[in-house]
C-alpha cells in the first residue's frame, strides 16, 4: 500500500516538476521574440511566406513554375505553395485557424469566400499595402477589380479569374448543315440547333447543363438579374434574393423544353461526366468555366468551338460575372513577412507571369498587358478559342447584376439551385422546383444574418 | 492526493473504521490509476466534444465556429419543419435497410459455402474476404467507374442484353440503390470473416450426431448453424448498423448527396451544413439527434435481440 502511495506521490512530483519546467521554457520564448526580429533585419536570412492554394492536377503544376521562378529570380523571399484541397475544403480549414500562428501568410480563396473572410477577422486588407506602397490598381482589369472592391476597399488581391463559356462540337454543327462559325447565342437559337443537330445525328444531344450553382448565377446575371437584393448586396447586406420570379425560371424552363424536345443530355451535378460524354461525341453544347479550354480544344478529337454565354431571347445580353479567386493577407504576422508576401502578389501581377498563366491554363490575365506579350499572340494565332473568354469579359456590361453578388451563404445556395436543377431534369415540376429555390435561399439568407449576430 | 498522504501520515492508534475507509479510498484510487489512459483519452476525444455539441447545439455560430446567438431549441424545431432534413432522416433509414440485410445476407452465404471443407477453399476464403482490406475512397473510386454512364461496365453490360443504359448515380430512383449495393460490396469483408470464425467455433459433434439421427442438411443449418452463430450474428448485425447510421465516405465520393438530395444520410447532411455552410449550430443538433436515434435503436436491439441469442 505504502508502495502505490509513493508511485502516486512520484507522478505528482514529476506533474508538477513538468508544469515549472513548461513555465520556463514559456518564460524564455517571451524573452526570444525580439531578439529574433534583431536577427532577422540583420541577417540575410530569407523570410518564409507560406502560400496556401486550392489549384489540383494541371493548374497546380501551372502555379508552382510561377512560385519556383520567383523563389529563383531573387534571394529574399522563399514562398511555398502548399495546396489544400478544393476551395470549400481550404477555406474549412482556414476557419478553424484563422487568427493563430497556424495560419499561412497568404490564401487563396474563391470569390464566394470574399464575404466570409472579411467577416472571420483573421485578415488584413490588402488596401493597406496598396496606401503604403502605392500601388496602382487601375491597371488592372476593370472588370475583374469591380467584383473585389468592396466599400471601396480591396480586401484581397484577385488572381486566377475566369467566366463561363459555352463549348460545341464544330465539326457535328458542320454535319448538320448549322454554320460552326456563327454558333447560337440564346435559349431559343441552342434550341433549334439542339433539335437539327439531332435529326442529324440521333445520338447526339444537342446541349448539356451541368447542375452547378455557379453557372446558374451566371446564367442570371446574362439577363441583367441580381442574385442577392440590396445591390447584389453591394450596398448593404441582402435580406432576400434579388431575381424576379420571371428571370428566375427561365432558366429551369428553358431546361424543360430542351427535355421535352429530347436534346437535353443529364450528366447531374458532375462536370467530368459532362467533359466526357461532349469528348464521346454523346452532346454537342455544354457550358462550363474558360478554365478548361485548353484541356478541352487539346484533347477533343475534334474542333472545338467556344462562344459567348446564352441569353433568353427577350432580353439583352449583359455579360458574365467573374469567377476564381483572389490572394488574401492574414493579419497577426510580422511585418516582413507580410511585405515579403506582398512583394509576391505583385509579382503575380506582372505582365510576362499573368501571360504565362492566362496561356497555360485559360485564366484572365488580371493585368491587361499581358495581352500584348508574345506568348500571348502567339497562343491566339495557335488556338483562338482562349481569346473568346477575354472579348466576353471586356464585352460585359458594368452593373451591379455582373459585379456579382457580395453574401457568405452564397455556397449553401449554390447546393440549393444545384438540387432544384437535378429535380427539373428528372422531369419534376418546374414551379414547385423554383418554388422550392426562392423558400429555402429565403432561409438560408435569414439564418446567416441571424447567426452573425448584428 | 496530498489528503491521502495527511491521513496516512497521522494515522498512529489503530482505528478500525477509519482503515477500512483508507483501504477504500487506496483501492478505488488503484482502480482509477488503471482506469486513467482510458478515461483521459475519452474524455479528450469523446465526452469534451459531445459536450461541446450539445453546447453548440443551442447556438447559431459564426464561420469558425463560434457561437453567437442563443436559439434555445430552434435548431432542433427547425429539423423537423425542414424538407431536406426529413428527406435525409428518410434517406438513411431507406440505406440501413438495404444495406444491413443486404450485408448480413450475403456474407452469412458465402461464409456457409466458404466453411465447407474443399480442397483449395483457401483461395475462396481469401477472396471473399478481400474487400477488408480496400480503402474506402479507393473502392469508392473503382465503383464511381462501374457506374459511369456511359464508359462504364454495368451499363455497357445492360446495352449488350439489349437493355437501356441506367444513370446510376444521376437517376434519383436508382441512386440510393446504387450507394448501396457498393456499401454492401464495402462491408462484405468484414463480416464474411467474423461469421466464418463464428462457424468455425461450431462444434464438431454437434453435426455429427445431427447426421446419425439422420437430420438433413437444411435442418442442420436451421437448427444448429444458426442458432450456435446467434451471438456472432447479434455482434455484426449491430456493428453494421450502427455503421450504416455513420456511413460517409462513399456518399462524398460517389453522389455528395445529389441526386436531388436522394442520397443525403444524415452525416453527410451534417457535414454539408458544418463544413460547407457553416452552420455549425443546426449541425450540431442534428449530430445529437443523430445520436440519439442510433443510441434506442440499439438499446431497442438489445431488449429484443439478445432473447434470441443463444451463447454457449
Amino acid at each position: 500500500m505504502k508502495k502505490v502511495l509513493l508511485i502516486l506521490l512520484a507522478a505528482l512530483f514529476i506533474a508538477v516538476g513538468c508544469q515549472e519546467a513548461d513555465a520556463s521554457q514559456d518564460a524564455e520564448q517571451q524573452e526570444n521574440p525580439g531578439s529574433d526580429t534583431e536577427e532577422n533585419t540583420v541577417s540575410d536570412e530569407p523570410v518564409e511566406v507560406i502560400f496556401w492554394h486550392a489549384m489540383g492536377g494541371a493548374l497546380q503544376e501551372a502555379l508552382d513554375q510561377i512560385v519556383a521562378s520567383y523563389n529563383e529570380a531573387q534571394d529574399q523571399v522563399i514562398v511555398k505553395a502548399e495546396y489544400q484541397g478544393t476551395y470549400d475544403e481550404a477555406l474549412t480549414k482556414f476557419n478553424s485557424i484563422a487568427g493563430t500562428e497556424n495560419a499561412p501568410t497568404m490564401m487563396q480563396v474563391f470569390e464566394i469566400g470574399t464575404k466570409s473572410m472579411i467577416n472571420s477577422g483573421g485578415i488584413e486588407p490588402i488596401q493597406t499595402f496598396i496606401d503604403q506602397d502605392g500601388y496602382d490598381m487601375g491597371q488592372l482589369e476593370e472588370n475583374i477589380i469591380n467584383y473585389y472592391r468592396v466599400d471601396d476597399q480591396f480586401y484581397s488581391m484577385p488572381f486566377n479569374s475566369s467566366t463561363p463559356v459555352m463549348y460545341y462540337n464544330k465539326d457535328a454543327f458542320e454535319a448538320a448543315g448549322l454554320d460552326p462559325d456563327n454558333p447560337p447565342a440564346t435559349f431559343e437559337e441552342i434550341e433549334a440547333a439542339g433539335r437539327t443537330i439531332m435529326a442529324e445525328n440521333p445520338d447526339m444531344k444537342g446541349f448539356a447543363l451541368q447542375a452547378y450553382g455557379w453557372l446558374y448565377e451566371q446564367l442570371l446575371a446574362n439577363q441583367g438579374a441580381l442574385l442577392m437584393n440590396n445591390d447584389n448586396g453591394r450596398t448593404d447586406t441582402p435580406t432576400e434574393i434579388g431575381f424576379t420570379e420571371e428571370e428566375g425560371k427561365s432558366i429551369f424552363e428553358w431546361v424543360e423544353r430542351m427535355i421535352a424536345d429530347d436534346t437535353f443530355a443529364n450528366y447531374g451535378t458532375n462536370g467530368d461526366n459532362m467533359v466526357a460524354g461532349f469528348m464521346a461525341e454523346d452532346v454537342a453544347m455544354f457550358l462550363a468555366s474558360s478554365a478548361n479550354v485548353r484541356s478541352v480544344v487539346d484533347s477533343a478529337p475534334f474542333e472545338v468551338g467556344v462562344a459567348f454565354l446564352p441569353y433568353p431571347e427577350n432580353k439583352e445580353r449583359n455579360g458574365v460575372v467573374i469567377g476564381g479567386a483572389s490572394l488574401w493577407m492574414m493579419n497577426g504576422k510580422e511585418e516582413a513577412e507580410q511585405l515579403a508576401a506582398w512583394d509576391f502578389m505583385k509579382y503575380l501581377q506582372t505582365p510576362e507571369v499573368q501571360a504565362a498563366w492566362h496561356v497555360g491554363t485559360g485564366y484572365f490575365a488580371i493585368n491587361p498587358a499581358a495581352y500584348e506579350e508574345q506568348v500571348v499572340q502567339d497562343a491566339y494565332q495557335e488556338m483562338p478559342q482562349l481569346k473568346v473568354t477575354v472579348d466576353q469579359l471586356q464585352s460585359t456590361t458594368s452593373s451591379v447584376a455582373t459585379e456579382g453578388a457580395l453574401m457568405d451563404m452564397i455556397p449553401e445556395a449554390r447546393r440549393i439551385t444545384e438540387s432544384a436543377l437535378e429535380t427539373v431534369y428528372n422531369g419534376g415540376d418546374v414551379d414547385t422546383a423554383y418554388q422550392a429555390v426562392v423558400d429555402q435561399m429565403n432561409a438560408a439568407i435569414e439564418q446567416a444574418n441571424r447567426a452573425r449576430g448584428e | 492526493m496530498k489528503d491521502t498522504a495527511v491521513i496516512l501520515s497521522d494515522e498512529k492508534q489503530i482505528d478500525v473504521f477509519k482503515a477500512v475507509k483508507k483501504q477504500k479510498l487506496v483501492r478505488f484510487l488503484k482502480g482509477m490509476l488503471f482506469l486513467m489512459p482510458s478515461i483521459v483519452l475519452f474524455s479528450l476525444f469523446l465526452f469534451y466534444p459531445l459536450g461541446r455539441t450539445i453546447y453548440l447545439s443551442f447556438f447559431l455560430t459564426d464561420g469558425s465556429g463560434d457561437p453567437t446567438v442563443f436559439v434555445g431549441w430552434e435548431n432542433y424545431l427547425n429539423l423537423f419543419t425542414s424538407p431536406i432534413f426529413l428527406k435525409s432522416l428518410r434517406a438513411t433509414f431507406l440505406f440501413v435497410l438495404y444495406t444491413v440485410p443486404g450485408t448480413i445476407l450475403v456474407s452469412l452465404f458465402l461464409a456457409i459455402l466458404a466453411n465447407e471443407k474443399l480442397k483449395g477453399i483457401g483461395i475462396f476464403r481469401t477472396m471473399y474476404a478481400s474487400t477488408m482490406g480496400i480503402s474506402v475512397a479507393a473502392a469508392s473510386v473503382f465503383w464511381m467507374f462501374l457506374f459511369h454512364p456511359t464508359i462504364g461496365w454495368l451499363n455497357q453490360i445492360l446495352q449488350a442484353l439489349g437493355f437501356n443504359s441506367i444513370g446510376w448515380l444521376t437517376d434519383p430512383q436508382w441512386a440510393l440503390l446504387a450507394v448501396s449495393i457498393s456499401t454492401i460490396w464495402m462491408n462484405l469483408g468484414f463480416t464474411f470473416l467474423i461469421m466464418l470464425g463464428g462457424l468455425q467455433s461450431i462444434d464438431r459433434y454437434l453435426y455429427e450426431s445431427a447426421d446419425i439421427d439422420g437430420a438433413s442438411y437444411f435442418y442442420q443449418l436451421r437448427r444448429i448453424t444458426l442458432p450456435m452463430l446467434s451471438p456472432t450474428l447479434f455482434f455484426v448485425i449491430t456493428v453494421t448498423f450502427i455503421n450504416a447510421f455513420q456511413t460517409f465516405g462513399q456518399i462524398d465520393m460517389l453522389t455528395r448527396g445529389g441526386p436531388q438530395n436522394e442520397t443525403q444520410l444524415i452525416v453527410y447532411s451534417i457535414y454539408q451544413e458544418a463544413f460547407m455552410n457553416y452552420q455549425f449550430g443546426p449541425a450540431s443538433a442534428q449530430a445529437i439527434f443523430l445520436f440519439i436515434v442510433i443510441l434506442l435503436l440499439t438499446l431497442i436491439q438489445f431488449k429484443l435481440g439478445e432473447r434470441k441469442v443463444h451463447y454457449q
